[in-house]
């Protein structure tokens, strides 16, 4: 299957073309960093028509589905070799919220797209998330909540992290159900996310990557 | 019942209906929906608020008469074991799995698995529903079934106090069951792997679905009840999907309710703006659309203004972190420009639990 055709199906969310296109190129003998590019091309179909408004969450996982199941015998395979990554992403639900579908939702979409997401899961602690940016030395923190009563505990890991003095250069982007623009400051963060797509637009954006 | 109660009974009740047909009642009805933020504001411990049925129902009339003159209320009493029979979910319960004053949550894993699509074709919903509670949420019908006995009584005390229960029993879609059973992710993932079986199992619920809401209707004699939307929003999922497993659902519990008798609350959290117009389809004053702050409200009122009455939408953000003079500002934004006529004033979704009580009270007041 060719480059464009690979990028294409995916695209399209043809699963099975997808699926025995990137195994016919590596028992071909094909680069795999070329194919994962080839994928990563679709991804980016994807996420441009979610942003068009074509398609939806519904669709961005769906992709996002077939591009973990493709990208396994491709990891095994670039295994030993230092592959590239956009960025890292300290993600996790903040403390006294075990809401976690919408952070698994960025997890997967971002690590689609190149992101290293350190997941740290829900109900997380100001302090872990200041262990987990000391460990990793992330660019990017993301953090959800599904409750009104957790803001204050999102305002607290933010100021935790600047006790830590980790904040500099250091974004930090929110999301979740009650989330909006208007919480940003409130907690002081840098940027909303209203979608999943969202972040990985202003991550490219942040980091000047078209 | 004294004389004098009955007639604001009925004084609101027609009021509420007025803005349900379309009409502009004397006033913009005001009916809003609070629980844990009651437990908190009476001191009651939510792990009792949310288990004990009585406690529930008392709490939430002690708070509510205290805060101003509503004209309804939409739910009449509360039971944290309601999340579990809409959305086929364990739940993290406040005194049980977290202290007794934490928020209860919805522990979204994958309880329910591909084969129980086939389950329910084999053995019908109805059946395979009992035996999913029984096997996987023990507890769970027990616990509903003594939340349904103490309605009539809630009912009648929320009357006493003169105050109209409006939308007291909530139902939903087939798609809000499975997507809470399977989790949202692996539902989606259904909807393109296996999108035959899983409408066939939606095909063989609906009918049973319809039929238990016929039999709540008339066995309460509802005024109006809450035909629910979550994960169905417009904003979740593709036009081809949502026309396929979403709204052609909706449309038939919409009528049923009506034959009935009853006012459907098209309870939509989330964002529904992109399907509005397809709400044109539903009978022409006969429902309510209650949004929550994310599907933006005047553009409903342009496109449905003439149609179906809407309801809500102040933010449960702006409860929780704005100012009385916001909240009032915000109402009377709704109030001028989504109402005078065909128009409901409530909070988005419900009431937050860390709502601050002068700008609860702001809001009902605003109707004034």
């Amino acid at each position: 299957m060719s480059t464009t055709d690979l990028a294409r199906a995916l695209g399209d969310l043809q699963e099975d073309e997808v699926v025995a296109g990137v195994g016919e190129r590596i028992a071909a003998g094909d680069d795999p960093t070329a194919i994962l590019a080839d994928v990563q091309r679709g991804m980016e179909i994807v996420g441009k028509r979610f942003e068009d408004g074509e398609y939806y969450l519904s669709e961005l996982l769906y992709a996002a589905d077939i591009f973990k199941q493709v990208n396994e015998p491709l990891a095994e395979k670039l295994a030993s070799r230092e592959t590239e990554k956009l960025a890292t992403m300290v993600l996790g639900t903040v403390k006294n919220d075990i809401h976690e579908f919408g952070k698994d939702i960025v997890a997967t979409i971002l690590r689609s797209n190149g992101v290293e997401v350190v997941d740290l899961g829900m109900d997380v602690d100001y302090e872990a998330f200041v262990a987990a940016v000391r460990e990793h030395h992330p660019q990017f923190v993301g953090m959800s909540c599904l409750l009104t009563t957790v803001f204050d505990d999102m305002k607290n890991t933010i100021a935790a992290l600047e006790d830590a003095g980790l904040r500099d250069g250091l974004q930090i982007y929110i999301g979740g159900g009650p989330v909006d623009e208007s919480l940003v400051e409130y907690v002081g963060a840098d940027l909303y996310c209203r979608t999943a797509q969202d972040a990985v637009v202003a991550i490219k954006r942040h980091l000047g990557v078209n | 019942m004294d004389a004098a109660t009955q007639r604001l009974l009925e004084e609101k009740e027609r009021r509420i209906r007025d803005a349900v047909a379309l009409k502009t009642p004397d006033r913009v009805p005001i009916v809003p929906l609070g629980d844990a933020f009651t437990a908190r504001q009476a001191g009651v411990k939510v792990s009792d608020f949310c288990t004990d049925p009585q406690i529930a129902y008392r709490t939430m009339i002690e708070v509510f008469s205290g805060l101003g003159e509503l004209d309804g209320i939409q739910h009449a009493n509360y039971n944290v074991h309601l999340l579990s029979t809409i959305w086929l979910s364990r739940l993290k319960i406040p005194g049980r799995d977290l202290g007794e004053n934490d928020a209860w949550q919805v522990e979204e894993i994958e309880l329910m698995t591909p084969e129980d699509y086939d389950a329910i074709l084999d053995e019908g919903f109805g059946p395979w529903l009992e035996r999913y509670f029984a096997e996987r949420l023990p507890g769970t019908a027990e616990a509903f079934a003594a939340f349904v006995a103490t309605l009539p009584d809630a009912f009648a005390a929320w009357r006493e106090k003169g105050i109209v229960v409006f939308s007291p029993v909530l139902a939903t879609v087939p798609y809000e069951y499975f997507c809470g059973g399977r989790s949202m992710q692996q539902f989606m993932l259904d909807m393109h792997r296996r999108p035959d079986k899983v409408q066939a199992a939606m095909d063989a619920a609906l009918p049973f679905l319809k039929e238990q809401m016929r039999q709540v209707i008339r066995g309460l004699s509802l005024m109006g009840l809450w035909i629910g939307g979550w994960r169905t929003a417009s904003e979740f999922l593709s036009p081809r999907l949502w026309e396929r497993f979403v709204f052609p659902y909706y449309k038939e519990l919409v009528d049923v309710a009506i034959e009935e008798g009853a006012i459907p609350v098209l309870h939509f959290d989330a964002d529904w703006t992109r399907d509005l117009e397809r709400l044109l389809e539903l009978p022409k004053g006969k429902c309510v659309l209650s949004l929550d702050g994310k599907t933006d409200i005047f553009k409903a009122k342009e496109i449905l203004g003439d149609h179906m009455c809407i309801m809500g939408d102040v933010p449960p953000r702006m409860l929780s972190l704005g100012t009385p003079a916001e909240v009032t500002a915000y109402c009377k934004r709704l109030i001028n420009e989504v109402g005078p006529g065909g128009f409901i004033l409530a909070q988005g979704c419900c009431i937050p639990p860390d709502a601050k009580y002068e700008n609860v009270k702001a809001m009902i007041d605003s109707v004034q």
